[in-house]
């Protein structure tokens, strides 16, 4: 006997209401931003299907997500990062690139091989950032070995990455994917598109690999560990099923599992402050590395704000250890970096997958 | 609607109850996990009540169909050995009620002990509150447990929103320390999640709150988990004497409970955690909550050992009884004396002097805290002689506000001729003073350094020349209908009783007609007798027909076409008065019965449930 619910309808009343509430919560954000401004530039390190590669990392500011201004995910706080009117001209993107440049100029000895940039949005939706952007921005960084752009599965076109791959770039997009199942991404992200969608994307992206002569282009796929209303537990098998899924996927080749954290003015900042949501342990992120290291892609994660309330934390005493374990992972793809940490606080955070159930959750702070 | 709870004893907001699980359990529970101490699995032949060791499960086996937000789930068959948790859609604190709304899922009838998982700001969404369980999960408790004023409006909330013989569930947040009044406040299962966690985390737990096990040298508990050297008591040690130190308690406030006690124990145990103090004041001004909840009469003492007794349901209702409903009518002075520490008053040393003093030319009141004024009508009622309190003399500002308000307003209600306050300095005569100030008859004082002195009784004797003495009979006639107005209301004692005989001696006087002749010819027909254990009134057929006919307002309780022989069960009942208080004497009316009883619930629970003793029947007619 299976329930009986009208599963389209209650999506549909489930997105509404989550869009109503995010877009009340927004709007006690009034900041805006300078439109020749990037939200963010920096350097890291990042491991690509080439090797560890030096990466500038770009938060381009495109007057922010469509989707946001709708109400949006659940988690994300990042759309707020946009600028009066909603778009940003084809001169003051070209200023961001400008600014990002002098930075990097600024920064490191020799520029990055990798540049990744992201938008908070979709880098491949003409309504946020034009073809002649995108062109100009792609020759601006013809001399790279490799471009990331986000954008929603719905604008991944072989055209589009073409731009890229015609100059000889290895062009992945990121696609922020969250999960592979559907009903988490519907209900607990609100993020609209199918797994169908992200697959669709995928062949895409093949498309455009096999239409390169001198260049490769493939996707990298998002995923955000632990959206609210999930129990730790069902986060971890929720990560570990997504990671397979996506790595079974052709062109898929890097899967980025992101435990989520507390991001102002969201659903998820609402929860955490009235007691019903907490980050994940560092403990999940470590598990879900270590039982999908056979996966057929690069698996890394990310975890931002590590050791804090508002991030994904453990007990305080080994958050750093495990997050050195988890960038080193990131690195060398080696599960028995995991055997190098431990710590009393495992026992608590197996009793919490253990114990919590959704109606006494979360367990424990 | 349930068909596997039931409620068996209840004290305040507090119960007592079962789960009829293939072999039942005894709540408050435990949901979940396993002890030693139970027989294992759940496979007891049949619904034998004691289990298969000879006694019932001390926790509820559970099983969760699981959470809808990650998958779709099936809606398992029914199973009576254990409590099955709906699919759920759990809402966690913070969610706002537009998403509980949309979000907000059906709850199917399965064929087995059930519990559906509601959120306490919406716990009808869906239509919730009608849902076919035996239980409530809530999804929020993470969020309030811990904030008085927030825990106690979710939980009065749920209480009043769902029927009162389903069991609410508070999961992942039980501690030894709280426990006792997540209880109080009327919740019925809990688990031993936190508990583990905590000791996991290296924190040992007890009634008295939380120590860091490393700052412990020495265990405070002898239970099994710390019967080992100290070196040796690690933490997985540590979460085994957690869920130990929160079983024993369960077990104990299961006993207060059964007791009628529960209150006394949280105003002692509950000043261990800040929260908890707040939680069972802040409960303390949801009147309305714990009256309703609230028996009229216990066998138990009541300890009056706080500044926070003044507060109980108990020493309120009298107080707001006994200047509403009461009336005196004697027509002599009155002659306010102090309480005695023996109960009846009238046992005690003192009392028997000051009874020689005045040779029934006085109205006797005593003065005590907390009850605040005890007209000597109603000195064996409820809780007059039930109370122990701590006498030391020194009587703080709370206590002499709350009996000068009392003696204010009985005065105000009441007409004497002239008040003598025969009342040593500590706190009485001060009291006396204040309203003396307030209140126009005249004030007396007669004592000197103490009441009982040869001084102080000549001068009570002395001020009582010429008064005029009442007779056995008025004082008998006065008591019978003085406890009267205490149960049933204002005018009760005039409207029933204004025209009686009384036979038998006090304090176990009965009631009659004044005319005719009963059966074994005693004299005219009997109506009611007095009850020495609790000071109140058992009425007979006859009496609760003059009862039904008289103005007073009648406690009522309408049955569907049945002659109920011994109980009347809830699922029985029609409609109950909302008024109707557990121990309440109640008529009980139907198509084929007219009967007298004492109610066992009270009324909007009668009207509401599906499962117990409504009310005890004393006397049945077919009609």
């Amino acid at each position: 006997m299976s329930q009986p619910t009208p599963e389209a309808y209650e999506r549909g009343r489930g997105m509404d209401a989550h869009n109503a509430v995010m877009r009340d919560i927004r709007a006690e954000k009034e900041e805006t931003y300078d439109p020749h401004e990037p939200t963010r530039v920096w350097l890291d390190e990042d491991n690509t299907p080439d090797g560890v590669r030096t990466s500038l990392t770009i938060i381009l500011n495109t007057g922010g997500c469509r989707w946001a201004r709708a109400g949006g995910c659940t988690m994300c706080g990042y759309v707020a990062e946009s600028v009066e009117g909603g778009s940003v001209s084809h001169e003051a993107l070209m200023d961001q690139i400008e600014v990002c440049l002098d930075h990097e100029a600024e920064e490191a000895d020799d520029p990055a091989s990798l540049i990744k940039i992201y938008t908070s949005g979709s880098f491949l939706d003409e309504r946020e950032v034009s073809a002649e952007t995108r062109r100009a921005i792609a020759e601006a960084f013809s001399d790279r070995e490799r471009v990331v752009v986000e954008s929603l599965p719905d604008f991944v076109d072989a055209d589009k990455i073409a731009d890229f791959t015609r100059w000889g770039l290895d062009a992945d997009v990121a696609v922020g994917l969250e999960t592979a199942t559907d009903r988490v991404r519907h209900d607990c992200v609100n993020k609209y598109f199918d797994f169908a969608d992200f697959e669709d994307a995928c062949a895409e992206a093949r498309r455009a690999d096999e239409a390169a002569d001198a260049a490769s282009a493939g996707v990298k796929a998002y995923l955000l560990m632990k959206p609210p209303f999930l129990t730790e537990s069902e986060a971890v098998e929720d990560m570990v099923s997504s990671v397979e899924r996506c790595a079974d996927v052709a062109g898929c080749h890097t899967v980025s599992m992101n435990p989520c954290n507390v991001q102002r003015y969201t659903m998820v900042d609402e929860l955490h402050f009235r007691g019903g949501y907490r980050p994940p342990w560092l403990w999940s992120v470590a598990t879900v590395l270590e039982r999908t290291a056979d996966a057929d892609a690069i698996v890394v994660s990310d975890p931002v704000g590590h050791g804090s309330d508002r991030g994904p934390h453990n007990c305080g005493d080994c958050d750093d250890r495990v997050q050195t374990a988890i960038k080193d992972f990131d690195l060398r793809q080696d599960p028995s970096v995991f055997d190098q940490v431990s710590c009393e606080c495992e026992r608590t955070w197996e009793l919490t997958l253990d114990e919590e159930a959704a109606y006494a959750a979360p367990l424990t702070r | 609607m349930t068909d596997y709870f039931e409620v068996h004893d209840r004290d305040g907001a507090a119960r007592v109850g079962e789960l009829r699980l293939s072999t039942p359990v005894a709540t408050p529970a435990l949901v979940g996990g396993t002890s030693g101490a139970d027989p294992s699995g759940g496979d007891a032949g049949g619904g034998d009540a004691s289990g298969d060791s000879g006694r019932p499960l001390e926790r509820v086996p559970v099983r969760d169909a699981g959470s809808l937000w990650s998958a779709d789930r099936e809606v398992p068959e029914g199973d009576d050995s254990t409590l099955t948790v709906l699919p759920h859609r759990a809402f966690p604190s913070g969610t706002r009620e537009e998403v509980v709304d949309s979000f907000a899922t059906a709850f199917p009838d399965v064929d087995g002990p059930s519990a559906a998982v509601v959120s306490s700001d919406a716990p009808d969404a869906a239509g919730a509150a009608d849902a076919p369980v035996d239980a409530y999960a809530l999804s929020d408790a993470q969020g309030f447990v811990g904030h008085a004023s927030a825990f106690v409006d979710a939980v009065v909330g749920v209480r009043e929103a769902v029927p009162a013989d389903t069991a609410l569930y508070l999961a992942g947040v039980a501690t030894p320390a709280n426990v006792s009044t997540l209880v109080y406040a009327g919740v019925d299962l809990v688990d031993d999640k936190r508990v583990r966690v905590k000791g996991s985390q290296g924190k040992y737990l007890a009634t008295d709150g939380e120590y860091f096990l490393e700052d412990l040298d020495e265990l405070p508990c002898a239970c099994p988990a710390c019967a080992v050297p100290r070196a040796e008591f690690d933490r997985a040690a540590c979460e085994e004497h957690n869920v130990n130190a929160l079983t024993a308690e369960l077990r104990r406030v299961r006993r207060r409970v059964r007791d009628g006690r529960l209150r006394d124990y949280i105003e002692g145990q509950a000043r261990h955690d800040q929260w908890l103090t707040a939680t069972f004041r802040e409960l303390d001004q949801q009147y309305g909550y714990l009256e309703q909840r609230t028996p009229v009469v216990r066998g138990a003492d009541l300890s009056a050992a706080s500044s926070d007794t003044i507060r109980r349901v108990e020493i309120q209702r009298f107080a707001e009884r006994v200047t509403t409903r009461y009336r005196n009518r004697f027509r002599n002075p009155l002659v306010l004396v102090p309480c005695s520490a023996r109960k009846p008053y009238s046992e005690s040393q003192s009392h028997a002097q000051f009874h020689d003093a005045i040779q029934y030319r006085g109205h006797l009141a005593s003065m005590t805290s907390p009850i605040g004024v005890v007209p000597q009508e109603l000195e064996l009622t409820y809780p007059a002689q039930h109370y122990d309190t701590v006498v030391t003399g020194r009587w703080s500002e709370d206590e002499k506000r709350f009996v000068a308000d009392v003696l204010e307003r009985y005065l105000e209600r009441n007409d004497y001729p002239r008040v003598i306050a025969h009342v040593p300095d500590e706190g009485y005569r001060d009291i006396c003073e204040r309203v003396a100030s307030r209140v126009e008859v005249p004030f007396e004082y007669t004592v000197s350094e103490h009441p009982t002195t040869t001084e102080s009784i000549g001068n009570l004797m002395a001020t009582l020349d010429g008064e005029l003495k009442y007779t056995k009979r008025e004082r008998q006639h006065n008591t019978v209908r003085a406890i009267a107005d205490y149960m049933l209301g204002d005018g009760a004692g005039d409207d029933l009783f204004g025209d009686i005989a009384t036979t038998s001696r006090y304090p176990k006087l009965q009631v009659r007609d004044p005319d005719g002749t009963d059966a074994d010819g005693s004299g005219g027909e009997q109506l009611a007798t007095m009850v020495p254990t609790y000071g109140v009134l058992a009425f007979t057929l006859a009496g609760a027909r003059r009862w039904v006919e008289s103005d007073a307002p009648t406690k009522r309780v309408e049955i569907d076409g049945f002659v109920p022989q011994g109980s009347v069960l809830a699922p029985g009942v029609v409609d109950a008065d909302a008024g109707v208080r557990v121990g309440d004497e109640v008529v009980v009316e139907g198509p084929r019965a007219f009967a007298v009883g004492r109610a066992e619930m009270s009324g909007p629970e009668m009207a509401d449930s599906t499962r117990g003793i409504a009310v005890a029947v004393r006397h049945v007619e077919e009609t």
